[in-house]
């Protein structure tokens, strides 16, 4: 019988070379260990990643009723997505929510974070905190909220631009208009997410050397030109980072339009988004082939718009160089 | 111990799971226990059936019965993705009206309920019930569901506000004479407006159920999309001019604690109510006790059908339930019988479909809510004038359609007034029948 003699010292204080079956085992082991170690997330990943992958592509050639009854349709699914006006209504939206939100989100948020890393400002951790604090709550309830901010005739903001412009009708529908809703989008996930992407920039402002900064001012530089020079390039890769995830993030915005919306895609389809729209035809109407074209089609875009992101801001030529 | 190669803690992870794993492979989570497993989507009618489950249960004894409470949204998504994946589903359900086309989209073979039409036919209830509300639950002539409900339509108004203004409710029997009213009385302006009726200019809400007052709909009985017959070019036309413009008569706050508002400051003075909804402002506009009162709603033309219908839920009985004379005879009782009636009227308000209910002295009694209105009376007499509605897999995007084309319609007519209107609403509407129709296609079942 093999025993597991590897290491066992010798009285002399050698150790012995393993020999025959022992040295099988070890070397077995040994190219065994580094499977088995990755094994529960290879599993893990088959199953509930790379299966459904798979499957969702082969289901996106299909008309289904549920995974058990399906008619193949080849491309026709693609084919009438790229046809269907509310899809078009839905990317659309989309892509206006994302510029809006990552255009001011990001401008603020390191606004934000350059405001409360100055050493001057007293309680800045308090800030921090509450600035971050939407983020600990989730869409859904912030959507709840704001869905309260804006009722009509008696909601607060209503009340509140009422109170500096009097002309203001108390009755306005944030939710309730078609030309409001996505400005009441924007604003909602603003509120969310500003604090949010504050922390990151806060991280990677804390990281910029300071000799960089007393080497500017030796140099004549002004606190903007210091900001351009110095800062921005200092925080360029989180910065980057922050635009992708922001960008991704927005691109498959649900819960929030679904929250405030009233499960609903708001008058007009104006509160439509693609992931709105891929859950209406999966689940409401019940066509999972139809979902998962659209869940494709989805990735696909995400994917081209974060190289193209990554691109423009040389980070993946940096990646490669 | 010192065979295995990885350590102890590894062997031990590995025992632990390997346990853990036989365990849940003996006794899985979520494994029925009761011999039926309802789901339900409302706490009214989880309360209800907890009242009645009882007396079910004395005539039974050794048999267990499970109701569970789940959202309408979740209930619906969790139910169909299980009968599809072909996996457990509870043996009874209860499923609200807009969702249960969505149950019938495949072959009939492959619809996940048992074809209760037999069934029906023999215990009476085809005779007994109100027949309008087996169309919603019926695929291809199969009845899949029994109907909870009629829900007939009424108009809820702030009496005391109308008394204050003069208005006579009993001199108003059409549409005509409620918008003359309407246009006395609404301001639209000002510090305190003021609207006669609640009706929204988004969303398709009340829209639809005057669409079926005037024999309209999504669908007809063969799952032809309607939407753009004249039926509904002429209740879009008529009804646009109620919620836009200068003269318009009609707003819509929301619901909840904006509604509660809206009706207890005098914003709206009346409101579409079905049974069900009479209940919520029992509840919710309590202050209003004693000063709200019911009538039918104004009829299209003199003489007309003075109701319609809003809302519906169906109880189904899953194929993979292992006891089914057991489950409908539960359905009975829950729905049908006499057990606890009283109390599942004043908890609720909701009449139930089976005409010789009506009658009972709880449903029959007046209500201090409603200034000592005979509520059920009001609501049995308009019951049996309640059209079908038509289920189709399609319906939530052909109300979203129609919400479509009454934005399209409302900006429309701010910007160009009557010039046109009508042909403008015949265009909008065929094209909004046509995206359905676009999608129906698609469907090979």
């Amino acid at each position: 019988m093999t025993t597991f003699k590897i290491g066992r010292r010798r009285a002399d204080g050698s150790t012995p070379l393993p020999g025959g079956a022992a040295r099988r085992t070890f070397r077995f082991q040994q190219r065994l260990a580094p499977y088995l170690f990755v094994s529960p997330f290879l599993i893990l990943f088959a199953v509930f990643g790379l299966y459904p992958l798979v499957k969702s592509i082969l289901l996106s050639l299909y008309v289904t009723n549920g995974p058990r009854d399906h008619v193949f349709v080849g491309l026709s699914n693609y084919r009438f997505l790229f046809s269907d006006p509310d899809f078009g209504v839905a990317v659309r939206n989309t892509a206006v929510y994302t510029f809006w939100t990552v255009f001011l989100q990001l401008p603020l948020a390191l606004g934000l974070a350059i405001l409360l890393s100055q050493k001057w400002l007293k309680g800045r951790n308090w800030f921090r905190l509450a600035f971050f604090s939407p983020q600990l709550v989730g869409q859904v309830f912030v959507g709840v909220i704001f869905m309260v901010l804006y009722v009509p005739q008696y909601g607060l903001v209503n009340h509140a631009i009422h109170a500096v412009h009097a002309g203001f009708p108390l009755d306005t529908k944030w939710l309730g208009d078609a030309r409001l809703v996505m400005p009441a989008l924007v604003l909602a996930s603003l509120w969310m997410y500003v604090g949010f992407n504050m922390i990151y920039f806060l991280a990677a402002l804390q990281a910029v050397d300071r000799q960089l900064y007393e080497a500017a001012m030796v140099d004549g530089a002004n606190g903007w030109q210091q900001f351009l020079a110095v800062t921005l390039p200092g925080i360029k890769p989180v910065a980057v980072y922050v635009l992708v995830m922001a960008t991704i993030g927005s691109l498959q915005l649900f819960e929030l339009p679904y929250t405030m919306l009233q499960q609903s895609a708001g008058p007009d389809k104006s509160g439509l988004t693609i992931v709105m729209y891929l859950y209406q035809n999966g689940y409401i109407t019940g066509d999972l082939g139809y979902a998962s074209a659209v869940g494709w089609t989805l990735a696909l875009g995400i994917l081209i718009v974060s190289l193209i992101q990554m691109r423009v801001t040389g980070v993946w030529k940096g990646a490669s160089a | 111990m010192s065979r295995f190669p990885f350590g102890s803690a590894a062997l031990a992870l590995l025992v632990v799971a390997l346990l853990s794993g036989l365990w849940l492979a003996e006794d899985p989570v979520g494994g029925r226990k009761a011999t039926l497993t309802l789901w339900v989507f409302s706490k009214e009618h989880y309360e209800n059936y907890q009242n009645v489950l009882p007396a079910f249960l004395a005539k039974h004894p050794g048999v267990t019965v499970d109701v569970q409470l789940v959202s309408n949204n979740g209930l619906a998504a969790r139910l169909q993705a299980a009968m599809v994946a072909g996996v457990d589903v509870p043996d009874m359900c209860e499923i609200e009206i807009t969702n249960a086309g969505t149950f019938f989209r495949g072959p009939l073979k492959e619809v996940g309920f048992l074809d209760l039409t037999d069934r029906i036919h023999r215990s009476g209830l085809w005779d007994q019930l109100v027949r309008a509300r087996f169309a919603p639950y019926t695929k291809q002539g199969r009845i899949f569901g029994l109907p909870h409900d009629v829900h007939p339509v009424a108009l809820a108004y702030n009496r005391e506000a109308f008394e204050r203004l003069g208005i006579q409710p009993d001199r108003i029997r059409t549409w005509d004479d409620f918008i003359a009213v309407g246009r006395r009385v609404t301001r639209t302006t000002g510090a305190n407006p003021r609207y006669l009726i609640e009706l929204s200019d988004t969303s398709e809400g009340q829209l639809e159920l005057l669409l079926f007052q005037r024999g309209g709909g999504f669908f007809d009985a063969n799952g032809h999309c309607t939407l753009d017959n004249e039926k509904a070019v002429e209740t879009l036309a008529w009804y646009v001019p109620l919620v836009a413009g200068s003269r318009r008569i009609g707003n819509d706050l929301g619901g909840g604690q904006v509604l509660t508002q809206a009706v207890e400051q005098g914003y709206l003075l009346s409101l579409i109510t079905p049974d069900w909804r009479s209940r919520t402002y029992e509840n919710d506009i309590a202050h209003m006790s004693g000063k709200m009162a019911l009538m039918p709603l104004p009829a299209v033309r003199q003489g007309g059908r003075r109701t319609s219908t809003w809302g519906g839920t169906m109880m189904g009985i899953t194929k993979r339930c292992a006891h089914p004379d057991l489950a409908w005879e539960l359905a009975m009782q829950l729905y049908y019988s006499r057990e606890k009636l009283a109390d599942r009227y004043q908890k609720s308000n909701i009449l139930p479909p089976k005409r010789d209910l009506w009658n009972d002295p709880a449903i029959q009694a007046p209500k201090a809510y409603w200034s000592g209105q005979r509520l059920g009376r009001i609501y049995s007499t308009l019951a049996p004038h309640v059209l079908p509605q038509y289920a189709s897999p399609f319906l939530e995007l052909a109300k979203n359609k129609l919400s479509e084309a009454l934005v399209a319609c409302v900006q429309q007519y701010n910007a160009s007034g009557d010039a046109g209107f009508k042909a403008f609403c015949r265009r909008r509407l065929k094209q909004s029948a046509e995206e359905v129709r676009r999608q129906m296609a698609r469907n090979p079942y």
